[in-house]
This record gives structure tokens, sequence and C-alpha cells, in this order.
């Protein structure tokens, strides 16, 4: 469980990039975190693992106050950056070491994770390409079966088949105990793995809400003619005449398409939040 | 769970911290030691065997150390090694006492015992190397002894061990990238600000001042004679103090809340 209560956070004391932000997410489920270059979603991940300090408000992870950096509230989390680092040692001697810090981790897990994605260098880690090194971090994570684990644009670096067995092991690895929280500028990498979207711009919440909650409440078509401009959140013109986002009002409920989300909800933040009700 | 120290838990970072890094540990101890060896050859060879134990010592501990302190929190330079560190779980006092204990214990009782048997080695050979039919053979032969460990010159390297190592492990905690010479930076700028600030203090007291450097250092000019200015005994003591104890605890104190509140 994550409890945000009006956080702020800035680099600069004049310069705020979160001010009283606010957020509740409950275990048991995949989190996306979208927003653009510079919103503030690595800082958000940061200010959630104890990396840096809220100078405001509180952040409760676990029960635990995420700056104290206790070791069982770091047992309980396991964060991947964007970039990910691994000394010159072996697969086995990385685990041998690191492993023990994790009280839940699995050998077997583990082993069975690293076949899944490709990884079966015998050589050192850091002689591994990139996207290897972060297949067997992402392998490493998983098998530390921590509560909550946190990644930083995670396909970053990946080729497609390894995206795709990215999102197969992220869903398959799964269970309502845990919440994993994805912070990417690559939407298309979330397609059918989230369940929960929350957005950021500009320091502010404009949404937080289920994929079933946005099914309900926005529209996902494709159009002959566009509708009246005080009903579109966002339209781009396709090959079949105009993809659009407007208030589901008809009650029928479509295919949520992320990248388009993203377009109206930070195209329209007010009329968003109104929409979803977001604090 | 003890969030403070737990002796598994530590154990396995130590373990971790050099397994993962075995050259920025045991790599350069060895070599620091290596170059201790070369260091006391070559200076024995181009002066004598005093000035080799007296250099060797100062460079090889404080030198050593200071060096040293700047790679067991070296753990800042990247974005990704940044983050593992500091989200590995085992608490900031565990993460700091690693450190310390591989630069400001491990390494300076690992070089007074070398230290120690370099010197006998060269100190027997010195010996050896005498003529005991030489008239001059018994000055020589007691000229010449091992360093004291314990002596007035060792416990002046030792706190500028501690200081040193103490500003090191503070400075890799200030400095993300090039902490060895950004804190040397610093540490010089502060050397050169307590000896202008001696130079004009004494200046402006004494009319004669013919000497003034680091700390309490002042020389006047007393006819054709010169005296070196002594402290009052209790000042002289808080000197004393302050420079062997209190102001290395502060620095390593200073590491340890500074790793606490570390944030990146």
């Amino acid at each position: 469980m994550i409890e945000v209560r009006n956080l702020s956070f800035g680099y600069r004391k004049r310069k705020p990039l979160y001010k009283d932000l606010n957020l509740s997410l409950p275990t048991g489920s995949i989190y996306g975190l979208l927003g653009k270059n510079g919103a503030g979603k690595s800082t958000l991940l940061k200010n959630l693992t104890g990396l840096l300090f809220p100078s405001g408000g509180n952040i409760n992870v676990n029960g635990f106050v995420p700056s104290k950096r206790l070791p069982s509230f770091l047992e309980t989390i396991y964060f991947i950056p964007d970039e990910v680092h691994v000394p010159a040692l072996t697969i086995e001697r990385y685990r041998n070491l690191f492993s023990p810090f994790y009280p839940s981790f699995n050998a077997d897990q583990f082993h069975q994770y690293l076949d899944l994605l490709d990884v079966h260098d015998k050589g050192k880690l850091n002689t591994l390409s990139f996207g290897q090194q972060k297949k067997f971090i992402i392998a490493f994570a998983l098998a530390c079966n921590t509560k909550i684990l946190l990644l930083d644009e995670p396909t970053n670096g990946l080729d497609i088949p390894s995206k795709i067995k990215f999102r197969k092991l992220i869903s398959g690895v799964f269970t309502k105990d845990k919440m994993i929280f994805i912070s990417t500028h690559q939407i298309r990498d979330l397609d059918n793995l989230i369940d929960n979207v929350i957005i950021i711009d500009n320091g502010e919440l404009l949404l937080q809400a289920s994929i079933s909650d946005i099914a309900r409440k926005l529209s996902f078509r494709v159009v002959e003619k566009l509708p009246p401009e005080n009903e579109l959140l966002y339209s781009e013109s396709s090959l079949k005449g105009y993809s659009v986002v407007t208030e589901n009002q008809s009650g029928d409920e479509s295919k949520v398409n992320l990248e388009f989300l993203f377009n109206a909800i930070t195209g329209n933040p007010q009329r968003s939040k109104s929409i979803f009700s977001t604090k | 769970m003890n969030n403070i120290f737990s002796f598994r838990r530590f154990g396995l970072l130590l373990k971790k911290t050099i397994a993962e890094r075995p050259l920025q540990t045991v790599g350069v101890i060895a070599l620091l030691l290596f170059l201790t060896l070369m260091m006391y050859g070559v200076v024995k060879k181009w002066s004598d065997i005093n000035a080799a134990q007296t250099l060797t010592f100062i460079w090889g501990l404080s030198g050593g150390g200071f060096f040293l302190a700047s790679l067991v929190f070296n753990y800042f330079g990247t974005n990704a090694s940044g983050s593992s560190y500091l989200t590995l779980p085992a608490s900031y006092f565990e993460k700091w006492l690693c450190g310390i204990l591989i630069a400001g214990i491990f390494y300076p009782l690992l070089f007074v015992f070398f230290y120690h048997l370099i010197d006998m080695g060269f100190v027997t050979a010195y010996h050896n190397s005498l003529d005991p039919g030489s008239i001059y053979y018994k000055e020589q032969y007691e000229g010449t002894d091992t360093f004291e460990l314990s002596g007035q010159i060792a416990w002046r390297v030792y706190a500028m061990f501690f200081m040193f190592t103490g500003a090191m492990f503070t400075g890799s905690l200030f400095f993300n990238k090039m902490a060895l010479l950004k804190t040397g930076i610093v540490m010089s700028l502060v050397f050169i600000v307590l000896f202008g600030l001696n130079s004009l203090i004494s200046v402006s007291i004494f009319p004669d001042v013919k000497d003034a450097g680091l700390f309490h250092h002042v020389v006047l000019a007393v006819g054709e004679e010169e005296g070196t200015i002594v402290l009052p005994s209790r000042a002289e003591n808080i000197f004393h103090y302050g420079i062997a104890f209190i102001i290395p605890a502060i620095l390593w104190i200073t590491s340890l809340t500074r790793l606490k509140e570390k944030e990146f």
C-alpha cells in the first residue's frame, strides 16, 4: 500500500516539482505511471523508495516512511532505475551475494525468469549488452518477491521480442498481494499489462483511475466525422477517418488506447480532473 | 528485526562489498602496500633510512588512507549504482561501518603491520651492511633503529590519518563525482585559509614575525636569534586534542549523518 499525502518536492526551493500531491495506491494492481519527459516520474519513484526526501507532506509505503531507509522497509521494495548497475560478477556469484538480503528470494523462480528472458550467459554481467543486463536485473528483482516492485522505464534498451517477454513475465508473476509500479513514456509498451493508470504533468496529478473506470467514463472510437469541439477530448486523423476520445455518454465500453488517453488527459487537464474527480 | 545493526546482515554486506569490488578494496590496499615498499626503497637510496622511514609512514598511512577512503563510498557516479547502493536492504549504519572498517580500520592496521615488517627488513639489512671493525660501527648501528610506532611523529601521523580519512569519507558523500579531486581542493583551500589566518593574526600582534605556518606555528626574530611562540598549556591542550581527536571525530560522524541523509 502506498499513501502519499500533500507531497511537495523540488530540486530547487523556488521551483517546486510537486505541490500537494495526493495518491492512494492499494496493493493488487499493476500501475502505469505516465508523464512527459521531465514531468517528474522518476522523481516520484525516488521519493517512494526513499532516495529523495519530500520537502513537505508524508509518504507511507507498506507502513514505513521511505526516507528512513530502514532495512525492514528496503526488504519489501525493489527499485529498478532507468539505467541498471551490474558489477563484474557472474550470475551465480551475484545471486549468492545479493539474494540473502531479500528473505523471500526464490532461486528456482530466478532461473526460470532468466530462461524466459533468454539470459544464459556464463560470463561476467558487466560484459553483457545493456538489454541483457536489464533483463537480468528484472529477473532478479522479480525473484526477490518484494511486495512492491518499482520500475523506471523498464523497456528502454529492450528489443521487440524482449518487450513482449517482459510483458508476459510481469503479468505471469503478478499476484494480488503485490504491487507493480511502472513508470514510462513508452506508453505502448504497457498495453494490456497495467490495470491502473496514473498520469502526472507539471507536478500535478491529472488522472488516477483503473482501466475499467477509464473505459466506463471515456470512449475511444474511430469516426468519419469529428464530433463537436465541446465533446472532444482528443482527435487524430487516421486512414478510416478520425480516432477520437470523448466522454462516454452511450455507456458502451471501448478498448482503452493508452496513447490517446495520455494525449486526451494532458491536453485537457481541468476537464479530465473533473471527469475522474481527481483531487 | 533490528533496523540499526545485525551481525548477519553486516557480514553479508561486508562480503558483498569486497567481492563486488575486489579491485577497489583488496587491489588498492595491495597496491598501496607495494607503493609503500617502493617508496621506502627509493627514498632510502636517494636520502637516508631515517628520511625513508618518516616519509613512507606519512604518505603510506595518511595519503594511502585518504585515497582508499575516496573509494569506499564511491557509488554515486551513476544513477544506477547510487540507487542500487542506497536501496540495498542494510542500514545506513551498517553501510557506513563497512566503509569505515575497510579504509579506517583494516587498512591502517594492515599498513602498520606491513610497514613495521619492511622497516625491520631494511634496518636489519642496514645493520648487516655495517663494518663491525669500523670505529663508527657502534654510533652508526645505534643511530638507526626501526621507526617508533608510538613515538611523537607516529602520533602526529595517526592524527593526520584520522583527519584526512574523515575528510575524505565526508567529501565522497558530498561530491558524487570526482570526490577525490574535489575533496583535495577543498582541503587545500582550508589549509591555505588557516595558513593565511595564522600569518595575518601573528603579523598583527607581533612586530618581528620570521615565520608563520599552519595552525599555531609562529617563529619570531629575537635579535639575531629566533624563538618559537609557545601557547599556554591549556590552549595548547585544547589545540592538540582538537586536531588529534575532536576534528577527526566530527568528520567521521559527519560522514555517518551524511550517508543517513544522502539523497540521490
